[in-house]
C-alpha cells in the first residue's frame, strides 16, 4: 500500500477573503478623506521693542475693504513707486494673479525678502486672507505674520 | 479538481439537486456543468483596495472637529496639521479647547492652558502656539481677538486651519 501524496492540493482562499474584506470595512471607516493642513503665521506685533530688533526686509500688506492691497516694503532695496504699489481688487477679493506678478518683481529686485506682514481690514473674509498667505508662500515668501487691528 | 474542492462541491453537488423528484431521468441525462468563481480577480480587486486605503490611512486620527457649518479655506502651500490647542469660531462664538468663551475671557483662557501644561510637564518647555479653526467666510473681526488674546498670552505662533489643495 503506497501513501501518495497529493501535489495538487488548493488554498481555502475563503478566510483570506474575509479577512481582506474585514481589513477594507475598518479601513473604510476610519478614513480621512480631507487632508487637514496649517498655514502658520507669527504675530507681527511681538513685545520686543523695535530697538532690539534684527532690522530686515519686510513687505507690509494692507488689505483693503473691497479686495485692494496696498503695499509697503521696508528696509530694502526696492524703493519708489514699486515699493508702495497698490493693487485694486475684483469683485470685492484680492486680484491674486496681480499680486502673484508684483511679488515676482520684488523678489527678483531684492532676494533677501522673505518676511510678509499682512494688516488685514476688519471686514476682510478668513478665506482671503489665506488665499494672500497662500500666494506669498508660492512665491517664496514663507515667513508669514498677521497684525491685530 | 473542482469536484474535490469545496468551492467545487459546492457548486456542482448541491443538496437540492440530489433530492430532486421533478426530474427522475436527472441521473441518466445529468449535465456536465462546469462552474467556477474566479476568486484570483476577487482578491487582486480586494488587495489593491487595501493597499489603497492603508496609504491614505492617517495614524495621527481627526485633529479637528468639524461642525456642518464649518467650511475650512483651502490653500496649497500649508504643511501638516501638528497637536496644539485649538481655538475654534464657530457661528459667531469662541470656543477654547471646545469650552465656550467670551473675548474677554479668551487670554485668561489661553493662560489656564499655559499653567495646565506647565504643571503635568514640569521641566518642559511650553510650545507657544495655538490653532485657529475658523468657517472661511469669518471677517476678521472675528480673528482678531484671537490675535490679541494670544499675543496677550505670550503665543507668537498661530496656525491657521484649512483644507490642503
Amino acid at each position: 500500500m503506497s501513501h501518495k501524496r497529493h501535489l495538487d492540493g488548493e488554498l481555502n482562499l475563503i478566510p483570506f477573503i474575509d479577512l481582506l474584506s474585514v481589513c477594507i470595512c475598518f479601513l473604510l471607516l476610519t478614513a480621512v478623506w480631507l487632508q487637514v493642513g496649517s498655514m502658520d503665521v507669527k504675530q507681527a506685533v511681538g513685545g520686543q521693542p523695535a530697538s532690539e530688533t534684527a532690522k530686515k526686509a519686510v513687505v507690509w500688506v494692507f488689505m483693503g475693504e473691497k479686495g485692494d492691497l496696498s503695499f509697503d516694503v521696508k528696509d530694502s532695496r526696492v524703493s519708489g513707486a514699486l515699493a508702495k504699489a497698490k493693487i485694486p481688487g475684483i469683485d470685492g477679493k484680492p486680484n491674486l494673479e496681480m499680486l502673484s506678478q508684483h511679488v515676482h518683481t520684488l523678489k527678483s529686485m531684492d532676494q533677501s525678502l522673505a518676511t510678509v506682514l499682512i494688516q488685514p481690514h476688519k471686514e476682510s473674509f478668513y478665506e482671503d486672507i489665506v488665499s494672500l498667505m497662500d500666494s506669498f508662500k508660492k512665491e517664496g515668501l514663507s515667513d508669514l505674520g498677521v497684525a491685530p487691528l | 479538481m473542482l469536484k474535490t474542492s469545496v468551492l467545487g462541491h459546492s457548486a456542482l453537488v448541491s443538496s437540492i439537486g440530489e433530492a430532486s423528484i421533478l426530474n427522475p431521468q436527472g441521473e441518466a441525462k445529468k449535465r456536465n456543468v462546469i462552474a467556477d468563481l474566479l476568486l484570483t480577480a476577487l482578491i487582486d480587486a480586494f488587495s489593491i483596495l487595501v493597499i489603497f486605503l492603508l496609504m491614505s490611512f492617517s495614524s495621527t486620527g481627526e485633529l479637528l472637529f468639524m461642525g456642518k457649518n464649518m467650511e475650512l479655506p483651502k490653500a496649497a502651500q500649508g504643511i501638516v496639521l501638528e497637536r496644539s490647542a485649538v481655538v475654534k469660531v464657530d457661528q459667531g462664538k469662541i470656543y477654547v479647547e471646545d469650552q465656550e468663551v467670551s473675548p474677554e475671557q479668551l487670554t485668561g483662557a489661553l493662560l489656564e492652558i499655559r499653567k495646565k501644561f506647565q504643571e503635568t510637564r514640569p521641566g518642559e518647555e511650553f510650545p507657544a502656539q495655538i490653532t485657529v479653526q475658523a468657517d472661511r467666510r469669518v471677517k476678521y473681526e472675528m480673528l482678531n481677538s484671537i490675535v490679541l488674546a494670544s499675543s496677550q498670552a505670550g503665543i507668537s505662533d498661530i496656525k491657521f486651519a484649512i483644507i490642503m489643495k
